[in-house]
């Protein structure tokens, strides 16, 4: 019944040609933040006092732990609605989620100016509710911890297998200890996200006189947090297609196909609210001949292509389809979340939807790129790492090629 | 047992969907200025642009010459605030009519840095997390908003969040300092009565024409009232800052014939981002009960989900 028994280690070389470019990625990320560490963020960034957060928050803590909500989205399917056959996408889901927080987090770390006061963050008398951004960092912290036991079972269950006695016995006790636990930190593995990733839409509310008028309204946080849905059912279909290319995963056309009916909901939601906020507050003045109306225009599509392939037999019978339909979605959470972020943000602010003059432009440094390329090649190079070396990912029995291990 | 977690669903999407039209009923009280609150009213009308303000701002407060004249301007003549200006006189000639314009922290009644930094490194005097450690206490009511740079992480939300692009950041230092106007608060002399026993702006206290005179927001208010009703051929009728935004701690009168948008200042709605932001955040939360509450539902649903299948299967999950 238990679709995780059959999780298994991928095996397999460590280090092969994939894994080194990863690597090398992350070397040349890594040599450029040890430069900013020793010159500050102004010499390696185009971040100015107008572009403050350049692409390292909207892409980096923005659209990365958007992509990791798929572990959120897979344990809201698969332990609160109780629908047991999606068991097999959770692992490799959760390890997706992990992998691309402690990314999230982990860039916060060199894009604050004075990050050796942040050891005050868990200090909860310092801690101001009005700041929408506490909140992310607080949740985002304590859920990538949440992240990391959730992806344990695993480990303890690797260990459990492994040659070594004392890691065996260590696996065999802990194991089913952890079980036991395992409902309260699920629950908490839902509340968190569903705090920050509203939150991260509540972050941009205050900036209401820099943010174009189609990007920001009250509906903020709900955005967000449909669209971070969205993003992370999108994440996981994509995921088990190449987890199926590469290892022969299994890949049940029907359950990804029901998962991604549920994703066409969310997508509709989405629109819906968009839209009937547009038209509510009377915002269609602002539609007309000019680049906003064409960027919000491609964002719609962007949602509504995808939402309504999910629904089409034809799409939901074919892989390949499906899985085009699920990186549509990716694109169009990466793209509401950096357009509001950014490409729609004007620090001088706007006028009747016209940029008002200002002395600042951006567009993200070499530095910046390198290490927001850098710190996404290390997370699949984690992932990848995990993967082989513990039982994450479920294979076809009928596809496997060494089942002596399973 | 369906039905019943069905119907926790529906709740929980009928509670936030309230919660989401509801904003404006929840929305947070808008802040009133403090009883003490001190500011600065600049009057463009009265300024020759000779910036003595500027270098008496850096004097005070110990701020090196602008990078651009590091590099061999002849003047120290930053264009705008930045990491080393506190300070700054702008001229606008947008619209043909040539003014200056002072841009310095406008001390907001409401400000949105203040409720965005996350450990209260800006803070409003006396109202912080922690008293900065130095000569004076921190005395609440004085409405100064002031930086504490043993809380700042730098995370720069201020400047996402500051209307006006007050806060300024040291992009080329290893250990970056957010650099604002406090109003000189490090001047302000116990010993002496009224405002100036609280800070004394070095920019007022030069300013050769009276163009920034500093004190008590409310006389400031009613002085720059004053000066409009004496000449209303002379001045434009709105004294900005009186409610922009929530209001600020500094004032600003113009020219009968220039709008404020000319000076650079931006045009905002009387409620603050502030007040918006927090009234749409909160709601949800319900002071905290619904977090608690969803918790504790979801752990009880999952946990029995989990018995069950246990039960059914013979075997864990």
């Amino acid at each position: 019944m238990s679709a995780t028994e059959h999780a298994r280690p991928m095996g397999g070389p460590l280090l092969d040609r994939n894994m080194k470019v990863l690597l090398v990625l992350f070397a040349v990320a890594a040599l450029v933040v040890v430069y900013r560490f020793a010159t500050g963020i102004g010499p390696v960034s185009n971040m100015t006092d107008g572009y403050t957060w350049g692409i390292w928050e909207p892409v980096n803590v923005v659209v990365f732990t958007g992509i990791g909500a798929g572990a959120f989205g897979v344990g809201l399917l698969c332990y609160l609605l109780n629908k047991g056959k999606y068991h097999a996408l959770v692992r490799p889901a959760v390890l997706v989620g992990a992998v691309s927080y402690t990314l999230g987090a982990s860039s916060i770390m060199f894009a604050l100016g004075r990050p050796w006061n942040a050891y005050w963050l868990p200090y909860a008398p310092y801690w101001n509710l009005s700041s929408a951004l506490l909140e992310v960092a607080v949740c985002v912290l304590a859920y990538t911890i949440v992240l990391w036991i959730e992806v344990l079972p695993s480990i303890l269950e690797g260990a459990a297998a492994s040659r070594y006695p004392k890691l065996q016995a260590l696996g065999a006790s802990l194991g089913p200890r952890l079980q036991k636990l395992m409902p309260y930190v699920i629950a908490l593995a839902i509340l968190l996200p569903t705090m920050h990733q509203s939150s991260l839409g509540g972050l941009m509310l205050i900036a209401g006189p820099k943010i174009h008028p189609l990007w920001h309204n009250a509906l903020l946080p709900t955005l967000f947090l449909v669209s971070c849905l969205s993003m992370g059912y999108g994440a996981v279909v994509v995921l088990v297609n190449l987890l199926n290319v590469t290892w022969k995963a299994r890949l049940d056309q029907e359950l990804v196909a029901g998962m991604s009916k549920v994703n066409a909901g969310l997508l509709i939601l989405y629109l819906v609210l968009r839209l009937g906020e547009v038209v509510v507050h009377g915002k269609l003045r602002y539609l007309g001949a000019n680049f906003a109306t064409l960027l919000f225009l491609f964002e719609l599509a962007l949602f509504a292509a995808p939402a309504v392939m999910f629904l089409l037999p034809a799409v939901q019978r074919d892989r390949g389809r499906l899985f085009g339909a699920a990186l549509l979605t990716l694109a169009a959470g990466a793209f509401y979340r950096v357009d509001t972020y950014l490409t729609m943000y004007r620090p001088s602010g706007w006028t009747d939807g016209v940029a008002n003059a200002a002395g600042w432009n951006y567009f993200p440094s070499m530095g910046e790129m390198v290490v927001t390329v850098g710190m996404a090649a290390v997370g699949i190079a984690v992932f990848i790492f995990i993967s082989r070396a513990f039982p994450v990912v479920v294979v076809d029995e009928t596809r496997a090629s060494n089942p002596s291990r399973s | 047992m369906r039905i019943s977690r069905r119907d926790l669903l529906k709740g929980a999407v009928a509670a936030g969907a309230a919660a989401a039209v509801s904003t404006d009923a929840q929305a947070r009280a808008p802040v009133p200025a403090r009883p003490n609150a001190v500011g600065m009213l600049f009057d463009s009308t009265l300024c020759v642009g000779c910036r003595a303000c500027q270098q008496a701002c850096k004097a005070a407060n110990g701020l090196p010459p602008d990078p651009a004249h590091a590099a061999g301007g002849v003047y120290d003549a930053p264009a705008d605030l930045n990491s080393s200006t506190k300070n700054v006189i702008k001229l606008m000639s947008e619209g043909g009519q040539t003014q200056f314009m002072k841009q310095q922290c406008m001390h907001c009644v409401d400000p949105s840095c203040v409720s965005v930094c996350m450990m209260g490194a800006l803070h409003k005097e006396g109202e912080g997390k922690r008293s900065l450690p130095g000569a004076r206490p921190e005395k609440a009511g004085t409405g100064i908003v002031m930086y504490d740079k043993a809380l700042c992480v730098g995370c720069r939300y201020c400047q996402i969040g500051c209307a006006f692009n007050v806060p300024k950041f040291e992009w080329r230092d290893p250990l970056p300092l957010i650099v604002k106007c406090e109003l000189c608060r490090h001047r302000g002399d116990e010993k002496k009565s009224g405002p100036l026993a609280v800070a004394n702006p070095a920019c007022c206290e030069v300013c050769p024409r009276g163009a920034v005179i500093y004190g008590e927001r409310e006389a400031l208010l009613a002085q720059a009232r004053a000066r409009v009703a004496a000449r209303p051929e002379a001045y434009n009728a709105h004294v900005y800052g009186a409610t922009e935004g929530g209001g600020t701690q500094v004032l600003y009168l113009t020219a009968k014939d220039v709008a404020f948008t000319q000076l650079g200042l931006p045009s905002l709605p009387e409620e603050s981002s502030a007040s918006f932001s927090e009234s749409v955040s909160h709601a949800p939360y319900l002071m905290g009960v619904t977090p608690v509450a969803l918790y504790a539902a979801m752990a009880f649903v999952i946990h029995r989900n989990q018995k069950r299948d246990a039960h059914t299967t013979g075997e864990g999950q």
